[in-house]
Order: structure tokens, then sequence, then C-alpha cells
């Protein structure tokens, strides 16, 4: 309840800043809908070529793409404006005050800053998903529907615990501004089902920086192309991996000395 | 002139080893594009046996030339330039009697190149073992016909980007036009697919535009994809687009030095 309220306040005080810059943001949605546009188009070009990409149809990868933008929107509001905060912290020093707060420093770093807007690419991402499930013509299964759900969360919280080990990297080697390039350059393997990938791609995209996780895996799942064994694992690695993110976290954050002062 | 422009490299090349572990992250960013296309198009023709004829060998030769076309023609105007507009940095470039783009930027973009080829070597290397591409189209007649390509590809690229890296001198919203001015790059310029898999309208625009000179052209090129005829029209382009380019970014330079406000100095 206690940490609810403080999303809530974020999210108030992120609104805020972000009304001071709306044609910015009316700029980036513009922007987004174009870039939309054209790898919907590259879709197209692709299935004008073939009628299957690894097992996959027209609707399957449509789905596919509404996931990853669920993914993105969640890097892009979330992920991506708290990185540029903390390494700034982390550079003047000023995590100090975050440190000294009485909440959670996971959480103050997760949450401190939202790109309020970003939140309106989720309608489009559910939209790309329900006309990619219509186009395929599968039966989905409201179980189905569920371990999607699930797997999806799961995948992101997957995602979310890598970062927070990356950006735990920058109290080992202070100089680390590079901590998130791996998962930006990553990202667009989610735009393809990972099984088409060579096995070393796949086995990165899968185990190391887990993209497929979130994006190809419950897509799969909405396919009922998954058993029982293969959803538990993925959930049981979801909570493995939050748990020791945030047990990397604990020991790095004992490292850190403050710069300046 | 030559001193001024050796100076200037000397500078920009020991600049740019400071950021050595940064490019290893931006080689990064660079090649898994290419990476994923490989994998999809192989996969597809792999499963039909051709794609509009493209075997899966063309598919991985193609790509992986791009990737050392890309990196002779690509240019990173922008990022130095723009900031130095907004932060102000730029007046003390300004009072010096070079031009700043032709002489510092140029040298810049071209120690930055210098630096990343060290990087995407072994990276490509890798690759070549991974893949194992047949190169048996590649002659050296080939290669040789390519440079000019290369080198005009790259001139063109960097003036139409130092053009609207001039653009800051008016608004601060340059990013934003550098994100839009991506979207022809990914339907013109043949980096997604050999522009013959393009929707046929946008192959027939593509030819006429500069962005498949930065990629397209110089690769089937030296896979020797090209008639003739292909490659006239090529280099005619090439020359075209070069002139109008010189033209549009004297204008733009010309008008926006007078804008310049020097902010922060």
């Amino acid at each position: 309840m206690h940490f609810l309220r403080l999303i809530a306040t974020f999210l108030k005080v992120n609104l805020q800043m972000s009304l001071a810059y709306r044609s910015e943001a009316m700029i980036e949605i513009l922007l987004d809908l174009i870039w939309l546009g054209w790898e919907l188009l590259s879709i197209k070009i692709i299935f004008s070529n073939t009628t299957t990409l690894g097992g996959w149809g027209q609707g399957e990868l449509i789905t596919l793409l509404g996931v990853l933008l669920m993914v993105n929107t969640f890097m892009a509001a979330l992920i991506w404006p708290n990185t540029e905060n903390f390494n700034t912290a982390v550079r003047d020093g000023s995590l100090d005050y975050t440190l000294l707060q009485p909440v959670n420093s996971m959480f103050l770093v997760t949450f401190s800053r939202i790109t309020v807007w970003r939140i309106g690419d989720l309608i489009i991402a559910i939209i790309l998903i329900t006309v990619g499930i219509n186009m395929a013509g599968e039966v989905t299964t409201p179980l189905n529907v569920l371990t999607f759900v699930l797997l999806t969360i799961s995948g992101a919280n997957v995602i979310y615990s890598l970062w927070i080990v990356l950006i735990a990297f920058t109290f080992w080697f202070t100089k680390f501004d590079n901590n998130v390039t791996i998962l930006q350059a990553l990202a667009d393997t989610g735009h393809y089902p990972a099984t088409i990938y060579p096995f070393w791609l796949r086995f990165i995209v899968t185990f190391i920086i887990s993209i497929a996780l979130a994006t190809t895996i419950p897509v799969q799942a909405l396919r009922g192309e998954l058993n029982w064994v293969q959803i538990l694992t993925f959930l049981g690695v979801s909570i493995v991996s939050v748990v020791v993110a945030s047990q990397v976290w604990r020991f790095g954050i004992k490292l850190y000395s403050s710069a300046s002062s | 002139m030559l001193r001024i422009y050796r100076r200037m490299w000397q500078v920009n090349w020991a600049e740019q080893w400071q950021y050595r572990a940064n490019l290893v992250m931006y080689i990064l960013y660079w090649i898994v594009q290419p990476i994923i296309y490989i994998a999809v198009w192989t996969s597809i023709a792999s499963a039909r046996g051709s794609v509009s004829g493209l075997t899966a060998n063309d598919f991985i030769t193609y790509y992986m030339t791009m990737l050392i076309v890309d990196q002779l023609t690509s240019e990173v105007v922008i990022y130095i330039f723009a900031y130095k507009i907004q932060d102000g940095t730029l007046s003390g470039e300004l009072i010096r009697p070079v031009h700043p783009i032709l002489t510092n930027t140029l040298m810049n973009n071209i120690a930055f190149k210098g630096l990343t080829t060290f990087v995407l070597l072994p990276v490509w290397t890798v690759l070549f073992v991974l893949f194992q591409p047949n190169f048996a189209s590649v002659t050296t007649a080939n290669i040789l016909l390519t440079v000019p390509a290369v080198i005009l590809g790259f001139t063109v690229n960097f003036m139409l980007s130092a053009t609207i890296a001039c653009i800051a001198f008016w608004t601060t919203r340059v990013w934003a036009l550098y994100r839009l001015y991506g979207v022809p790059f990914a339907l013109f310029s043949g980096q997604f697919v050999p522009l013959q898999l393009m929707p046929k309208i946008i192959e027939d625009i593509a030819i006429y535009l500069p962005f498949q000179l930065f990629k397209y052209f110089p690769t089937q090129l030296i896979l020797g994809k090209l008639s003739n005829e292909e490659i006239w029209r090529g280099y005619t382009m090439d020359i075209f687009w070069l002139i109008i380019a010189l033209i549009l970014f004297r204008w733009a330079w010309r008008k926006g030095v007078k804008q310049y406000s020097a902010v922060g100095a």
C-alpha cells in the first residue's frame, strides 16, 4: 500500500514535469507511429516472399510486434529514463539523497522517473496483439491467454532484473555509462521468433540477455506450444532472477562511496 | 591546408581513443541488425530453395558486405555537430580561419571510422566463420570499381547529414528530425532487403534517391550483381546528389551561421 502510494506520487510529479514538454511528446508520438508503420510494412514485405517464417505466419508476427511494443513501452517509460537518472546520480554523488530516504533504494531507483505519455503505446500494443491473433485465426483458450499474460509479466520481470544487475555493475566499475546499451542493442531481436536464430544467438537472447523470454515465449504460450513443465520453469526463472538481482543490488550499494564532497 | 588536416586528424584520433570502451558497445549495436536479417532471410530462403532467385548465400553475402560498406559510408556528424551548436562550443571553432565542418568534424568522422574498423574486423571474421559465406562473385575489378562509389557515398551522406545538423541553428528539435531522417533509410537504402524484394513502387523511387548510394549500390557493386547500365545509373546519381548535397549544405551553413546565437558563451 505504501509503495503504491509512492508510485502514485511519482506519477503525479512526472506528469507535471512532462506537461512542460507537451510538443516534444507530440513529436515523439508521431515519430513512433511512423516507425510502427514501417514495422508493419516490413512484415508485409517478408510475407510477400514467403508464407511462413520458421512456422509463424503474418498474424503471429503482428502479435509478436504487439508484445515487443509492450516490452519497449516498459523500457521507454521506466527503464531508460531511470538509467539516465541513475547514471547522473552516481557520477555527481546525488545518489546519496536517494539512499538516505527511508524507502527501499532499488524501488526508488526504479520508479523515480516515469515517462507518463508512453503509457498510451500500450493501447496500440493491445490492438496489435488482438488483430494479430484474429489474423492468425487460431483458437486461443482462456487458459492460453492467462499463461500468455503471466509469461509476459514474468518475462518483463526477468528483463527488469537484468537491468538492475547491469546498473548495479556501476558500483563496481564507476565509469560504466554504457551499462544498458547491450539491452537496447538486442531488443531488436524481439521482432522475430527466436526459433529462427542461429543457436548461439538464440542462446544469448534466451538465457543471457533474455529478450526472448518476454517476446517469443509468451506468444508461444498463446499458440499453446508450451507444456506445463516449460511454463513453470519460466515462471520459476522469473522469481529467481528478481531474488538474485536484489541481492546483487544489496552487495553493490555497500560498495557505493559517493562522488565529490 | 594539408597541415591543418594532419593536425586535426591527430587531435581527433587521440580524442577517439578516449572512448574506446564505448566503441565495443557501439559496434554491438551495429552488427545485431544484419545478423537478425541474415537469420530471417536464410530461414526463408532455405525453406523454399530461394526467394525471387536469391539463395541463402546471396543474403548472407549481401548483409555481410553491407556491414563493411556501411562502416565506410556512414557518418556521425549530428552527434558531434548539433551538440556544438546547442551548447555553444561552436563559437571557438567559428573564429578559426577554417571551416569547422569540413575540417574538424570531417576528421572526427574519419578518426571514428578508423577506430571502429579495429573492432569491426575481428567481429566480421567471427561472423565469417559462423555463417561461412561464399564470396566467389567478388572480383578485384569489382572492388576497384566500388572504391569511388564508397568515397562518393560517404561524401554525399556526410554533406546531407551536415545539412540536417545545420537545422540545429534554428531549432532544438534536431534530434526528432534525425529520427525522421532514419525512415527513408529504412525504406530506400536497401538495409532491410535487397531493393528488388521491396514493393515495386519503393524500388522504382529508391533508385533516384541518395539513400541507396550509401548501402545498396556499393554492396551490389562489390558482389558483381549489377549490369553495366545499373552501374552507370548509380554513378550518375552519385554525381547528381553530390551536387545537390553541396548546394544544400552551402546554403544551410551560410544562413545558419548568421542565425547562430552562441548559447552559453
